[in-house]
């Protein structure tokens, strides 16, 4: 089931009435939301279930457990598990290519695992949990049901944002009222959310990005530029998007979720981009992987190696392939530049800016391909003056990228803005608009639901 | 009624009015679900009940109109 759909808005609305009744009835709450959120994991693979049901089971018991031991073989669990969906098929073909590549080639019969929707997002809020709990930073639930929701409340279950439970436990005991504010607030970001995913996100996909990438080797410099920066814009609105409709539905049913972009293209560092973009997975990373590893301290060779494997770590993270390595690599070995040369190398803003949005749009490249191959080609056509197949460029292409650059250019100001002048109208009236401006996105939409990039994570 | 019970209660509404004056059909939405067993039999029938209604009522299909004009401009 996938957020902008009819099927979802009738799910949310039954949802919704549902909650409203229960409201005061805690048990009663905690086990609708807990209902809603099977039901909303079942409608991908109602076999995955158990999985994330086991996974939340291990939770629960690693935060209890007084012994530091035990503690340490649920989260282990909670990673072999990850590594076994996520990254055995990987392993496994690398295996294969690297003994057909040898004298030892052989045709070995491996099993293919199917990578359950949003498994690295619930994966990594169970293991924070026991870490945290572990830390002192949780007092560990003896409530299963509070661990249970905590995993798989689905506003953010397949796509984030990853919701720290120190941040999200007080709000299962007492969810806030959704006030005019708050209402308000919704509307703008679901809102918003369906313009990002419906309307740039998708047609860029179908119009530009997709074609260019089924066949980079022939583009020519500008339509691979284009198409490059097509997919920037892409991901950005098309994840971005996700989590603005997570948080704006999750305000609804009286929760809040911390922000998961802040305008990451504005960013005049790498390391500020990453304290832009997808800003939940960031902070987990660095709370729970680079700081453990060393983080800042030691000598700079020893940060250098953190720094590198942290975001490759990260990059494997995003996808079993090489190119997700390559990625995360590249990120790792940018921050480090970065870190050496920002002292001596003062640049004006708007020239640091540039430079950052062209390399992180440059990385975006072997993240988008498919394999290696693709990436050198897209590279190669880069610097290609001419090109035996370029995409057609349309006007509606070139004018959805500036607008999805406009929308990471607003004013600062414009989101507070909206919402307090949303928040004087009457409820009614704020429903109302929320109502319309859904059935604007789904008129202007294409036919047909492209899912959302990050689900694949 | 609370505020927040006029937000839900109106947002459900005009919803439901707008599937009202859309072609989109309830019963496709139906058979995309996931398989309810013995369920399955009362919801397809309360979803045709939904569908001879709408139909009965002879709305025009605005979505459409709006969704042609909007896709003209937007050039796709």
């Amino acid at each position: 089931m996938v957020f902008p759909t009819l099927q979802f808005i009738l799910f949310f609305a039954l949802v919704l009435v549902l909650n409203g009744l229960v409201w005061s009835r805690g048990t009663w709450r905690k086990a609708l939301l807990i209902a809603a959120s099977y039901t909303f994991y079942a409608a991908w693979d109602v076999r995955f279930l158990a999985l994330m049901a086991g996974v939340s089971a291990v939770a629960w018991i690693g935060g209890l457990v007084p012994s530091r031991a035990a503690r340490i073989a649920s989260v282990a669990a909670l990673i072999a598990t990850l590594a076994l969906f996520k990254y055995f098929n990987f392993f496994a073909l690398s295996l294969q290519q690297l003994l057909n590549a040898t004298m030892f080639a052989r045709d070995m019969q491996w099993i293919s695992i199917i990578l359950p929707v949003g498994v690295s997002f619930y994966i990594f809020q169970a293991v924070s949990y026991v870490i945290d709990a572990h830390r002192g930073h949780i007092t560990p639930r003896r409530n299963p049901t509070d661990v249970f929701l905590y995993i798989s409340f689905f506003p953010q279950l397949v796509a984030g944002p990853i919701v720290r439970a120190a941040h999200f436990l007080p709000q299962i005991d007492a969810p806030v009222v959704p006030d005019a504010a708050a209402r308000a607030l919704a509307a703008v970001l679901i809102l918003m959310g369906l313009f990002k995913k419906m309307v740039v996100a998708n047609y860029l996909s179908v119009l530009l990005v997709d074609p260019a990438f089924a066949l980079p080797e022939g583009q020519n410099t500008i339509t691979a530029i284009a198409a490059t920066l097509g997919y920037a814009v892409q991901i950005y609105c098309d994840f971005s998007g996700y989590s603005d409709i997570a948080i704006g539905i999750a305000l609804l049913l009286g929760y809040r979720f911390q922000r998961n972009f802040n305008q990451p293209y504005r960013a005049a560092s790498l390391r500020e981009f990453w304290q832009r973009w997808h800003i939940s997975l960031s902070t987990w990373i660095r709370d729970y992987l680079y700081i453990p590893l060393g983080g800042n301290s030691g000598s700079v060779l020893r940060q250098t190696c953190t720094a590198l494997l942290t975001m490759t770590l990260a990059g494997l993270w995003h996808g079993a392939g090489w190119n997700f390595l390559l990625w995360g690599f590249l990120h790792g070995a940018g921050l480090m530049a970065e870190r050496v040369l920002r002292p001596r190398i003062r640049l004006p803003q708007a020239i640091a800016t540039a430079l950052v949005f062209g390399f992180v749009c440059l990385l975006w490249i072997p993240f988008r391909a498919a394999d290696p191959a693709e990436t050198v080609a897209m590279l190669g056509a880069v610097v290609s003056p001419t090109g035996f197949a370029p995409v057609d460029l349309s006007v509606t292409a070139l004018v959805l990228i500036a607008i999805g650059i406009a929308v990471n250019w607003l004013p600062m100001r414009w989101l507070p803005a909206t919402q307090s002048a949303l928040a004087r109208l009457p409820a009614p009236a704020q429903a109302g608009l929320l109502a319309s401006g859904i059935w604007l996105m789904f008129a202007a939409a294409q036919d047909g639901v492209a899912p959302f990039i990050y689900f694949q994570f | 009624m609370t505020e927040n019970a006029k937000f839900t209660a109106t947002l459900i509404a005009a919803l439901f009015a707008a599937w009202l004056l859309s072609g989109d059909r309830f019963l496709d939405l139906v058979f995309e679900m996931v398989d309810l067993g013995r369920l399955d039999d009362i919801v397809i029938e309360g979803a045709v009940i939904l569908e001879d209604a709408k139909a009965n009522l002879g709305l025009p299909d605005i979505f459409a109109a709006l969704r042609g004009v909007l896709h003209w401009v937007l050039g796709v």
